[in-house]
């Protein structure tokens, strides 16, 4: 059995050394060759001090070195943490300040964008599409030396499964993104559960439609690899556009889909697609957001043999319950439940009494126990100390639960249904958002009073974003200045696509800004 | 409107140009695009971006755009739109 990540690929290369493991943008590396180029990622690495811990950068648009990458730096005893591409470069500074990277792998669109101060923190680059090493603060490397390290084995590096293996960075209600930990055994307990119950195959097609600072795309990468299957990356060009997406599905013959609902309704809505287009497919997993149920039954219904399943988990979990859609219960189903909990993890809901939720209809809060649950946020114990609390329902000895912040509903069927939030966090698109991070980069504003942000519920995506604020006197602002401002601060898929003034926001009796009665107005 | 033969094509440019702007790029908090620039690749236009620009084209200027001509070759940049638009207005 598997105690680090990286094992699963130094078994897949021995036993299918010539086999496709991961192709994107018409350029693909074999089981041999990535176990090879990681290794002499690792040992580059380690020849410029990476150490067992040591966060490393991955920022560049998805691609075959994305993955050469992340087994690189695992087995650099490394933990990797994958920036988003598409992010603003002040996120991302912050990001790589925040848990402290002092090796960033980019290219040279990417470096060029982060600013002096970040760079200096800096002690290499590993540049992509650099033609020559050279130094300027710290120590530019080209992909191309790669080569000159040895391939035959990773370097010799101590490491348990309790060990980091990367951080994945989500929306912090405070303003600022905060960094989930998750250990190699944090991610084998999802990709173990994840190959018993789908059978995943050496010779199945996986897609990977997530981004990989995604949790989604830990599946993905990793099933794929730990079965010796093939992964096919989806990038912008195929993702945003449905019919290039359902010739990409047919043409790669994939048979294993997982990705957040929305891209599965505009695959339905506007690619066209046929059974026969999609015949090889055999499982398709969603998460990240409520599938609409109108659209899943017509999904159901075009693609009856495919086994469909809702995966449900916060990224500090992973999945933590799943639900294998029953056609023959879909068509009288009003809500798609979230399922049980996966078979190496436990969960329970505990009510308002602090009492654990046993009779069905009764509601509370979603805990989880188990392996694949985070250590917490990085160098945040606060934070932590908030979600990542100790089982107060055993008391033979210690161990964390997390609690999600999700509230559910135990149905009369045993399975758990989503019913909301505790907080102010939604999802759009399947991506977490915290609505008090775009209200910090509202505020932040000078001529922003006051600003609450709203989710407007949406058929496709979830949600839309709007916001309300109100402005110090004779500051007038237009809507895309604010939103100009916005996309400095955060992703775009946080700002706010409508912006509405008031003279003052609404408030309960306690001062608060009333959520309540902006959203009643906005849903008129 | 539909995309006749002597309409000059700066204004047609200058129509998909605005409507871009307006639409797309300024709530994603851009102020600016190159004619030639990818759409894609600036993070102007999103997976709804894409459907909300097509209706646009079809109800502006009167053409039909089907599910396969929604690709990254006609909907890349500003420029590769306005071919679109103009080769269907010589079909």
């Amino acid at each position: 059995m598997a105690y680090t990540l990286q094992q699963l690929l130094k078994k897949s290369a021995s036993l299918y050394p010539e086999k496709t493991a991961v192709w994107a943008r018409g350029r693909s590396i074999t089981y041999r060759e990535l176990e090879e180029k990681s290794n002499q990622m690792a040992h580059l690495l380690q020849e410029y001090g990476v150490k067992k811990g040591d966060r490393v950068g991955l920022y560049f648009p998805k691609a075959v070195d994305s993955i050469v990458s992340m087994f690189g730096v695992l087995k650099a005893g490394g933990v990797y943490v994958p920036l988003d591409p598409a992010a603003p470069a002040d996120r991302v500074s912050y990001i790589l300040q925040n848990c402290g990277v002092r090796v960033l792998i980019t290219n040279s669109e990417k470096r060029r964008g982060l600013d002096k101060g970040t760079l200096d923190e800096l002690d290499l680059a590993i540049v992509l599409d650099a033609d020559a090493a050279h130094s300027n603060g710290h120590t530019v490397m080209p992909w191309s030396a790669l080569t000159n390290y040895p391939s035959e084995s990773s370097p010799a590096v101590t490491l348990t499964e309790t060990d980091l293996a990367y951080i994945l960075y989500t929306s912090g209600s405070t303003g600022r993104p905060k960094g989930v930990m998750l250990s190699h055994q944090n991610a084998l307990t999802f990709v173990e559960w994840c190959a018993e119950k789908f059978r995943i195959r050496s010779e199945d097609n996986l897609s990977n439609h997530a981004p990989l600072h995604f949790d989604l795309s830990v599946f993905d990468i990793y099933n794929t690899i730990e079965a010796g299957a093939t992964v096919y990356l989806v990038t912008e060009d195929v993702a945003l556009f449905p019919s290039v997406l359902a010739n990409f599905i047919e043409s790669k013959g994939i048979t294993v889909w997982y990705s957040v609902p929305s891209a599965l309704v505009l695959l339905l809505l506007h690619a066209n697609v046929t059974r026969e287009k999609l015949a090889k497919l055999r499982i398709i997993l969603f998460a990240g957001e409520v599938f609409p149920m109108k659209y899943l039954r017509q999904l159901v219904n075009l693609l009856p043999t495919v086994d469909f399943y809702n995966l449900y988990g916060p990224t500090e979990t992973n999945v933590c319950t799943y639900y294998k859609v029953e056609a023959a219960r879909l068509e009288s189903m009003e809500k798609l439940p979230i399922g049980i909990a996966c078979e190496n993890t436990e969960v329970f809901a505990v009510n308002d009494k602090d009492e654990m939720v046993t009779k069905p209809g009764d509601t509370g809060e979603l805990y989880v126990r188990g392996p694949a649950v985070t250590y917490g946020y990085w160098a945040d114990l606060e934070k932590t100390a908030k979600m990542v609390v100790p089982n107060r329902f055993q008391k033979n000895f210690q161990e964390n639960m997390y609690r999600t912040g999700d509230l559910v509903s135990l149905g009369e069927d045993g399975n758990y249904y989503f019913l909301g939030r505790r907080d102010s966090m939604i999802k759009s698109r399947g991506y977490r958002i915290e609505l008090g991070e775009i209200e910090s980069a509202l505020l932040s504003h000078p001529s922003v009073k006051e600003a609450a942000a709203l989710a407007i519920p949406d058929d496709i995506v979830g949600n839309r974003i709007k916001a309300v604020i109100s402005t110090h006197e004779a500051q007038p602002i237009k809507p895309a200045e604010l939103q100009s401002h916005c996309a400095a601060k955060i992703p775009k898929y946080m700002i706010p696509e409508i912006i509405d003034f008031m003279e003052d926001l609404p408030k309960t009796s306690t001062g608060k800004v009333d959520r309540v009665r902006l959203a009643q107005a906005s849903l008129v | 409107m539909t995309v006749a033969s002597n309409s000059t094509q700066p204004a047609l440019k200058a129509q998909i140009r605005e409507f871009i702007q307006e639409n797309l790029a300024s709530v994603k908090g851009i102020t600016s695009f190159r004619d030639d620039e990818s759409l894609m690749d600036n993070g102007v236009i999103d997976s709804l971006g894409i459907f909300r620009l097509v209706s646009f084209l079809e109800e502006n200027f009167g053409v039909r755009v089907s599910d396969e001509e929604i690709n990254p070759e006609n909907l890349k940049s500003v420029d590769s739109i306005e071919q679109l638009l103009l080769s269907k207005s010589k079909k």
